[in-house]
């Protein structure tokens, strides 16, 4: 006896293990003929008989007409002895389920059998089987399954139509479910072989009748009905998890995530905390070098470069590394263990009621990291003007470098009080998207019924530690390198700019900058602050630069200068801050950087996202009002309360 | 699977869980029907990580080609998401 024998099945259902088993070495790989889908052959012997094996591609999660699954499914119409190898017997076990291979093998009409693949005692009763299915060339028993298919609108009248004159090769069961599904490659063969009258009443007759969906409804009850009574245990119902309750909950589900992420960056602060107690210790490295280089005869133009630029600009870079450090560490967590899917999941229906799709809150997310990630990732909202919202909406969601400067200003000017002012910025970040959503989305979105999405949510799982500590020392180190190439160009840039030589007040920038006070204070800003408001723009790190070289160099606000006519060099950038911006001047100021507009490539993303300059524009520039809006509104806020 | 397609409508995201509760069924025959209409195109995974074109560098692809572009190591335990494509 000898055979060829096809192998199908679903992908990961152990064809391959089972094709190796029986073939060994004796196997080789081309491709099928005019496809470009790899073909696996091979042979082995069995009794003194060589069989030849094909193995062919998985035909389920295929898109229907690939050219795996014409082939694959080429194979299962040839009329040919079959029997059911049911693998992974040994899982089945471990599950608890009992399986009645007879009672399945009695419905079928053919040889079924429970396997192994990976068990090589199994091997024998394959063996015995493939010859028991050779001897009885047995086949398909697919009454039943026709059963189901006659209750199909327009199954019965379409197979009268296919019944004398079907192409060879295919029962007319199969060619009218094909029909019903509206195959192409089905459709194009009829073309080929019926005349052109049979073919207008069949197109007819389907477009009336049942559809794909309804199609494999009839199958899965046919599979339901076979393994009625020969699986048992298998019912297992899955509870949800504690948790899982809470976050999947209609009501308690957004609350609870907004809880998580706000208890979250509250515990960011604490890695945070002992980082900025090394950065204050750089900055008073700066007195004493400071002192030294005068002592040594140094000039004053590159003792100040040095100290109030260099030193200065790394004190702060370091302290904003602690919150790098921490918000990665509590996001990359967040990720890791499962509650950011959950996340995505509980503002599913938010983003509807904003005109958008569930799939926004994802490049959301990802802007708290980077806003031109944010961008990019909204390319899988097809539609352009949600895409054109979906960014418009991630720019006000704070990014790394934010994150990193926003808490340690916070902390500079506001102490202890600083995560309720990170958790006021959040809020406020919520209310200004909704805003935005509104202000934006009646020329950008419809209201089109809105489908729902299919989630799985990943289970929750413990962190692995190491790989997360690793992934977040990276981004530090990332950070630190840019942010610092930023923090050190922008503060000399500024720095200089304002070196006045003699006097403070004779330098340009000083004279510029007094004189559009009178303006930007309408905003809460003194001049240096909205300098460095506008430095933002280009990057939020930018505007470190700008405040170490505004206030530690040498053109101090007035009252300030004073004080430093004296050996006053000692005093630290903190101080010098406290002393020379108020709580509400700061307040302003990192409303104003906090919603200015992420930085210059965040823009350029955009544009290359949306291809719409006026759309980039219109988003920059309210971005901008906006900002100093909100700045205006912190300002005068802060006024009544300190 | 049309009761599954139908109840999407009320433009609501599902788990696959809750699927299975609503429509009285299993979690895995939940499964067996998403592979099957994905299968004949009715609904299709959503890829938000980098394509094959671009190895995710998303310079110079063309975001018409490339439909997801996450940076690398985003969103790496978002588990997996379905949409329902319209049928017209
Ligand atoms: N426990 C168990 N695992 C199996 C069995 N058969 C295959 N596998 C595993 O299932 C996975 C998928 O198998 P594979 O042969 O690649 O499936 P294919 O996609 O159908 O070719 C592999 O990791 C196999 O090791 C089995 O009988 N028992």
């Amino acid at each position: 006896m000898s055979a060829t024998i096809a192998l199908l099945g679903q992908p990961n259902s152990g064809k391959s293990t089972l094709f190796n088993a029986l073939t060994g070495l004796r196997q080789h790989v081309g491709n099928w003929p005019g496809k470009t889908v790899e073909k696996k052959e091979g042979t082995f012997t069995y009794k003194g008989d060589t069989y030849s094996v094909a193995d062919l591609p998985g035909s389920y999660s295929m898109s229907a007409n690939s050219d795996e699954e014409v082939i694959t499914r080429d194979y299962a119409g040839l009329e040919a002895p079959c029997f059911l190898v049911l693998n992974m017997e040994d899982v089945a076990k471990e599950q608890g389920k009992t399986i009645d291979a007879a009672a399945i093998e009695k419905k079928l009409g053919i040889p079924v059998m429970l396997f192994s693949a990976t068990d090589m005692k199994a091997y024998d009763k394959f063996y015995s089987t493939l010859e028991r299915a050779l001897k009885s060339k047995s086949h398909l028993d697919v009454s039943s399954l026709e059963k189901e298919y006659e209750k199909l609108g327009g199954y019965a009248e379409i197979k009268e139509q296919l019944a004398d004159n079907a192409p060879s090769g295919y029962t007319p069961m199969w060619l009218t479910v094909k029909v019903l599904e509206n195959d192409k490659v089905v459709s194009a063969k009829l073309k080929n072989t019926l005349d052109d009258k049979t073919i207008k009443k069949i197109e007819t007759l389907a477009k009336g009748g049942a559809d794909a969906v309804a199609a494999g409804e009839c199958k899965f009850a046919w599979i339901d009905e076979i393994l009625q009574g020969a699986v048992s245990g298998s019912k297992s119902v899955t509870k949800l998890g504690r948790l899982d309750r809470i976050y999947t909950h209609r009501i308690w589900g957004k609350p609870a995530v907004v809880l998580t992420v706000l208890l979250g960056l509250i515990a960011s602060f604490i890695p945070a905390l002992p980082i900025m107690g090394v950065g204050s210790l750089v900055d008073m490295l700066k007195t004493a070098v400071a002192t030294g280089l005068e002592g040594a005869g140094c000039p004053a133009l590159v003792t100040g470069l040095l100290c109030d630029v260099g030193i200065q600009s790394l004190s702060f870079v370091i302290k904003m590394l602690g919150f790098v450090f921490g918000v990665t560490l509590v996001f990359g967590l967040l990720e890791e263990v499962g509650v950011m899917a959950r996340i995505s999941y509980v503002f599913d229906n938010t983003m509807g009621k904003l005109g958008l799709q569930g799939k926004s809150v994802m490049p959301f997310l990802v802007s708290f990291g980077c806003t031109m990630g944010g961008a990019a990732g909204a390319r899988v909202i097809d539609n352009w003007g949600q895409k054109v919202l979906t960014i418009a909406l991630a720019w006000a969601v704070p990014c790394g470098a934010a994150w990193a400067i926003i808490p340690m200003l916070s902390t500079v000017f506001f102490g202890a009080a600083a995560p309720l002012i990170i958790v006021v910025l959040l809020l406020v970040m919520l209310l200004h998207m909704w805003i935005t959503a509104k202000v934006f989305g009646a020329k950008l979105v419809k209201t089109e019924d809105r489908c729902g999405m299919i989630m799985e949510l990943p289970p929750y799982h413990k962190p692995k530690w190491g790989a997360l500590f690793r992934y977040v020392l990276g981004r530090t180190k990332d950070t630190f390198f840019r942010v610092v190439k930023v923090v050190l160009l922008v503060c000399a840039v500024f720095w200089l700019l304002s070196y006045g030589g003699g006097s403070d007040e004779s330098s340009l920038l000083y004279k510029i900058g007094t004189a559009i006070e009178p303006v930007t204070m309408f905003v809460g800003l003194p001049w240096q602050l909205f300098i460095a408001f506008i430095a933002s723009s280009v990057g939020k790190e930018g505007a470190v630069g700008v405040i170490t070289a505004l206030y530690s160099g040498t053109s101090y606000a007035q009252g300030f200068a004073e004080a430093m006519s004296g050996a006053a060099r000692a005093a630290n950038l903190n101080e010098l801050l406290l002393a020379n911006v108020t709580r509400p001047e700061a307040l302003a100021f990192i409303f104003a950087i906090t919603f200015n507009l992420p930085c210059v490539v965040a823009l350029a993303a955009t544009y290359q996202e949306i291809h719409s300059v006026k759309w980039t524009a219109k988003i920059a520039l309210y971005y901008t009002a906006t900002a100093l809006l909100l700045s205006c509104i912190a300002y005068h806020i802060g006024q009544l309360i300190w | 699977m049309k009761r599954l397609l139908e109840l999407l409508k009320d433009g609501n995201s599902r788990t696959i869980e809750q699927l299975a509760a609503e429509l009285g069924t299993t979690p895995a025959d939940i499964d067996r029907q998403l592979g099957f209409l994905e299968h004949i195109g009715a609904i299709r995974r959503v890829s938000f990580s980098a394509q094959k074109t671009c190895g995710g560098s998303c310079k110079g692809c063309n975001p018409a080609e490339c439909r997801g572009c996450m940076p690398k190591n985003a969103a790496q335990n978002m588990g997996e998401m379905w949409e329902v494509i319209k049928q017209h």
